[in-house]
């Protein structure tokens, strides 16, 4: 694997990011993989030490359990349901057969279509997603498990309304709500118990709380002639934001996951649509080109308040919104 | 056609409108100011004949040059209606070459009381080669207020071979719903044109071919009760979209023929008819409805296009011309 991309000087930090969190993954699977060694030879710890080996390794510090939940986070097998959505992919080629000249870039190949959609969908996922996650992180942090946790819950609330008031496309808010709820239900049922960080049992169910009244008297409100949205959504980018600082990932490492498991969600539809196969696949997430632009798109939008958030590929809202009218459709988006 | 009220004193670029209900009906301006480079006309004359009072939105010199700043505040008394158009497209030029980031900036800030009613139907925005533009609306309805607003940006002069050639151009388009108890953001909609060096290069694409030959994209929001059939139509013929994929083995001449010699619906007549033109001109749309709001996309390789493709649709369904009168649609014609 090439963990070298093409750096210029201002990506310095974001590719020594990188390197960092390669060595940590490194570190981590070489922990995982001395429990087994141990067991194998069942070895109790003790006797390992009286027989002058190597001490066992230390009760998990709260680092490494970040890298275990960073794994877990980054897991295709994270029952999101990513694998419902192509993210605009498959209507992004009905609409290239049906009506659009062929990109300048494109090649006549199915490969070569992937290839000029990805960079455009990762910059548009990017502008109008990323700075939630990030917000919803800051903000995570910033209120660190103080009793009552009212300031986490409007911040939270808030991004997520945002966020909500922003996905101008039926299907774009369908994929996002669905995925937003998934996670909420992953880190209710899941994850809850074992996350490190002091009080983060307690952290989101406000929001939960909040959800659950909003879905349960959206019925109410309309009779009562306001046609007001409920208060929150359950949307993916500020509740994976605020989910991964409670498990202890670093902000970098947060977006750096947030962004890679959309592209291996749109690799992986692309796989099921055909375009190309699964060893394919692996060469596109392992190469230069995925590392290059979720970097480059961590750092453009590092510093954008969600107020500035916004579709830089406006005809990516044609696609996603579009997809409705395919005749036939594998994807929910 | 001169204005009837004087200019105001306020800063360089800033003007109000104030419309109200007139006691024996129709609507009236209560305050028409600005400065330069704005200018405001409004030809209406006070009666009851016209249904909405209209005002040109105009700037000196037919364009606003590099680091002008407008800034317009709209208050609508309650029942107020008011028509905002343009007289051709709102171009957008350069800054001088020795300031090269000097941005352009265009601000609206529309106050609606319960049922006043805005329609701002103006001509697409048309920035220049090298031009900085920031398009900032907010709109707060209060309940019972009606919205239907137009925001359309072009390539730029496509003759003089300008094709997406600025430097940036955003468009933000916020709609809050206002009473004394709540502020609530519904829509924010907002669109990043970036004609910056992509990032990284030879990756991700340039501003022009993320475009995908698109030479004008647009968005119309509609909220409240005045527009709301114009809402349901735009979402009625969204369904009513043929599938993409699906097949049909005849011409577009075989296909013409059958439409007349079938005894269809003079809507179902229209529909087919405007397909067609859809096909043709490779006009794309969508429609959603987002909180309260129908918001709709549409991109088109051309502004006529674009241009005849919401004209039609407006005209077609009927409420404009009827809440607001004839002189709402003159941009869109």
């Amino acid at each position: 694997m090439d963990s070298q991309p093409t750096a210029d000087g201002s990506n310095d930090e974001i590719v020594g990011e990188i390197a960092d969190l390669e060595r940590r993954l490194a570190a981590a699977k070489a922990k995982l993989a001395r429990p087994t060694t141990i067991d194998s030879t069942a070895n109790p710890p003790a006797a390992r030490v009286a027989a002058g080996k190597s001490p066992p390794p230390p009760i998990p510090n709260t680092s490494s359990s970040a890298t275990h939940f960073l794994l877990l986070l980054a897991d295709s097998a994270l029952p999101l349901g990513s694998f419902a959505f192509s993210s605009g992919l498959e209507s992004y080629l009905a609409h290239s057969k049906a009506f659009l000249a062929p990109l300048p870039r494109n090649s006549n190949s199915s490969n070569g279509s992937f290839a000029a959609f990805l960079p455009v969908s990762v910059s548009s996922y990017a502008s109008t997603t990323l700075p939630f996650v990030l917000a919803a992180h800051r903000d995570a942090s910033s209120f660190a498990f103080v009793s009552g946790s009212s300031p986490r819950l409007a911040r939270l609330a808030a991004l997520d309304d945002a966020l909500d008031a922003a996905i101008v496309c039926t299907v774009g808010r369908r994929a996002s709500v669905a995925q937003g709820r998934a996670l909420l239900s992953i880190w209710e049922r899941s994850f809850v118990g074992t996350a490190p960080a002091a009080g983060a049992a307690e952290a989101l169910k406000p929001f939960v709380a909040l959800l659950k009244s909003s879905s349960s008297s959206s019925s109410s409100s309309s009779s009562l002639g306001t046609d007001l949205p409920p208060p929150v959504s359950a949307h993916l980018a500020p509740l994976f934001g605020a989910i991964c600082q409670l498990v202890g990932l670093s902000l970098e490492q947060t977006a750096y996951v947030f962004m890679l498991g959309h592209i291996k969600a749109l690799v992986s539809a692309a796989v099921r649509a055909g375009m190309f196969g699964p060893y394919q696949a692996q060469k596109t997430l392992a190469g230069g080109t995925v590392q290059g632009l979720i970097a480059a798109m961590i750092e453009r939008e590092w510093d954008t308040p969600v107020e500035m958030a916004g579709q830089r590929v406006p005809v990516m809202d044609l696609w996603f919104g579009r997809h409705e009218v395919l005749y036939s459709r594998i994807f929910n988006s | 056609m001169e204005s009837p009220f004087p200019k105001s004193s306020s800063a360089p670029g800033e003007g109000r409108v104030v419309a109200k209900l007139q006691p024996e009906g129709g609507s009236a301006l209560e305050a028409l100011a600005y400065q330069y480079p704005l200018k405001l006309i409004s030809p209406s004359r006070p009666a009851h004949s016209t249904k909405s009072v209209l005002v040109f939105l105009l700037s000196y010199g037919g364009g606003l040059v590099g680091g002008d700043s407008v800034s317009l505040a709209v208050d609508m008394r309650p029942g107020a209606r008011l028509s905002m158009v343009t007289q051709g497209h709102t171009k957008v030029f350069a800054p001088a070459t020795a300031t090269p980031n000097l941005v352009t900036r265009q601000t609206m800030r529309a106050h609606l009381a319960p049922a006043a009613a805005l329609c701002l139907l103006p001509d697409p925005v048309q920035p220049f080669a090298a031009s900085v533009y920031e398009q900032t609306q907010v709109f707060r309805l209060a309940p019972d207020a009606s919205l239907c607003l137009l925001d359309w940006v072009t390539q730029g002069r496509s003759a003089r071979g300008e094709d997406w050639s600025f430097a940036r151009w955003t468009g933000r388009n916020e709609v809050w719903a206002v009473t004394e108890n709540y502020h609530r953001l519904l829509v924010r909609d907002a669109v990043i044109l970036d004609g910056a060096q992509p990032s990284p290069p030879h990756i991700m694409p340039t501003l022009r071919e993320s475009m995908h030959a698109m030479g004008v994209v647009g968005t119309l929001i509609l909220r409240g009760p005045l527009v709301k059939a114009l809402a349901d139509f735009f979402l009625a013929e969204f369904a009513a979209l043929p599938r993409l994929g699906s097949r049909d083995f005849r011409t577009d001449a075989d296909a013409r023929r059958d439409a007349a010699a079938e005894s269809v619906s003079d809507l179902e007549k229209w529909r087919r008819t405007r397909l067609l033109t859809e096909r043709s001109t490779r006009l794309l749309w969508s429609a959603a409805n987002v909180r309260g709001c129908v918001v709709v996309k549409f991109g088109a390789p051309t502004v006529e296009a674009g241009r005849l493709w919401v004209g039609a649709m407006l005209a077609r369904e009927g409420s404009v011309a009827r809440v607001f009168g004839d002189h709402a649609l003159m941009c869109v014609r």
